[in-house]
């Protein structure tokens, strides 16, 4: 079996267990201990998912990208694996942080939806996954496949500054970056149960990467055992 | 050298076979002349409102009548294995894409020369003193959406559903193309000061650059077998 498969299987549990209590005391504190906001109000609280939700699409992609230019480079059908489920479960925190970044846009805006720089590359990156997710469902030589996706989502990742650069550009609405390099423009109060929050996601993104990676490597096992699958390269 | 004849001589095959057919240029052109049609009966517009719009059902034009010429350009490799030659032909990969990123580009160039005229006609534009400025911002957006369509028209003439994945696939990555030439197009069109909207002319030129150098690299890949 490949290092990375019984590295995940050992690590896994420990993961998920850590994302749920990281997530069970960030969700105590974001809704009970935490401060209503001077002009939201407890609308304000939502932000305790959505800026997690945020954050973690954009690791997603992050680790879509290295594990794109690795599998160009090494051939590894594990990583190819890891790329396919690293995608899925982002297009997953993608859809999570617009649904929430919606509900929160209703009070805040006193609108769903607006083609603001943030809202709309956060869209144009959902939609780049998804285009990633259907050409994978679309072809049936894996080898080639895992190619033509890592070539995907390089290019979209090289494209994604571009986009937010000109989306920025052409009109922009979104509260300013809170933590800042200018210094922290959100007390203490805020900001520790938003840490937990995010680490949380973090840990329940890694928790769910590794078990669809697994779930994915399995599958393809088992088409290899068949002898359906042309490269061996699994066995 | 060998890398400028590969170009030289994959764009004169494609300008050979597209001279001889023509059924790239005149789908291409039918194409954009029914959606000129749709438009101006969709929409209906006085000559402000057509100021606003003009320059984004332009683009719409040209980014439509691209995916239906980008989406063909590898489909011709693929009759009688010339892929297949292509692949095992000791020649530069990347001198491949650049000549069929070149031919791609001249198709579409003729196409926009051919239907701008047609736009400012239906529309009643008046923009003569601009030509220069509009034909430079064409030039860089035409080349944005065809430095990635055929990059990724490589790519999907060898799935299946590639008709529906190929647009699913290019627009989105070209939102800042699609953008940056609107605004400019209409900073042009509206004849303001250069100032208000050389951003977006570069913008263009960043990503074209980009992504000439991207696609360039990635070519390799994609005919690796």
């Amino acid at each position: 079996m490949h290092k990375l498969i019984k590295w995940m299987r050992r690590l896994e549990g420990w993961f998920g267990l850590a994302a749920g209590i990281f997530l069970i005391v960030g969700l105590y504190m974001a809704l009970v201990t935490s401060p209503p906001d001077y002009y939201q109000g407890e609308v304000v609280r939502i932000m305790y998912i959505h800026v997690p939700f945020a954050q973690t699409s954009l690791l997603a992609y992050l680790v879509l990208f290295i594990g794109s230019l690795w599998y160009l480079w090494k051939k590894d059908p594990v990583v190819d694996n890891l790329n396919h489920a690293a995608a899925g479960v982002g297009a997953f925190f993608t859809i999570g942080e617009l649904l929430t970044g919606s509900i929160w846009g209703k009070p805040a805006w006193n609108t769903w939806w607006t083609w603001d720089a943030r809202l709309t590359s956060a869209l144009v990156l959902l939609l780049i996954l998804m285009a990633y997710l259907m050409l994978r469902m679309f072809m049936d030589d894996h080898v080639k496949e895992a190619r033509y996706a890592a070539i995907v989502a390089i290019i979209g990742f090289v494209d994604l500054p571009i986009v937010y650069f000109s989306v920025e550009w052409w009109r922009t609405i979104h509260q300013p970056l809170s933590v800042s390099q200018r210094g922290l423009a959100i007390s203490q109060e805020i900001l520790i149960p938003l840490i937990v929050m995010t680490i949380g996601f973090y840990l329940l993104f890694t928790y769910m990467v590794m078990v669809r990676t697994r779930m994915l490597y399995l599958g393809h096992l088992l088409e290899a055992k068949k002898g359906r699958l042309l490269s061996q390269a699994h066995l | 050298m060998i890398f400028f004849r590969v170009i030289r001589w994959i764009v004169w095959k494609d300008l050979l076979s597209e001279i001889r057919s023509r059924e790239n240029i005149s789908s291409m052109f039918f194409f954009a002349l029914i959606i000129i049609l749709i438009f101006s009966l969709s929409l209906s517009m006085d000559t402000e409102m057509v100021k606003e719009m003009i320059p984004g059902i332009l683009w719409i034009a040209f980014s439509f009548t691209g995916i239906i010429g980008l989406g063909k350009s590898f489909l011709v490799e693929t009759q009688n294995d010339c892929m297949e030659n292509l692949l095992m032909a000791p020649i530069p990969k990347g001198a491949v894409y650049l000549g069929k990123l070149l031919g791609n580009f001249l198709f579409m160039l003729v196409v926009e020369i051919i239907i701008f005229p047609l736009f400012v006609i239906f529309f009643n534009l008046d923009i003569f003193g601009q030509i220069p400025m509009i034909m430079l911002i064409c030039f860089l957006g035409t080349l944005g959406l065809a430095a990635m369509g055929t990059l990724l028209s490589a790519m999907t003439v060898q799935i299946k559903a590639r008709e529906v994945m190929f647009p699913l696939m290019l627009l989105p990555l070209v939102v800042p193309v699609i953008i940056g030439a609107v605004e400019a197009t209409k900073g042009a069109i509206n004849a303001d000061p250069l100032k208000l909207y050389q951003q977006w002319i570069q913008l263009l030129a960043v990503f074209d650059l980009v992504f000439l150098i991207v696609s360039y690299w990635l070519f390799e890949f994609i005919l690796e077998d």
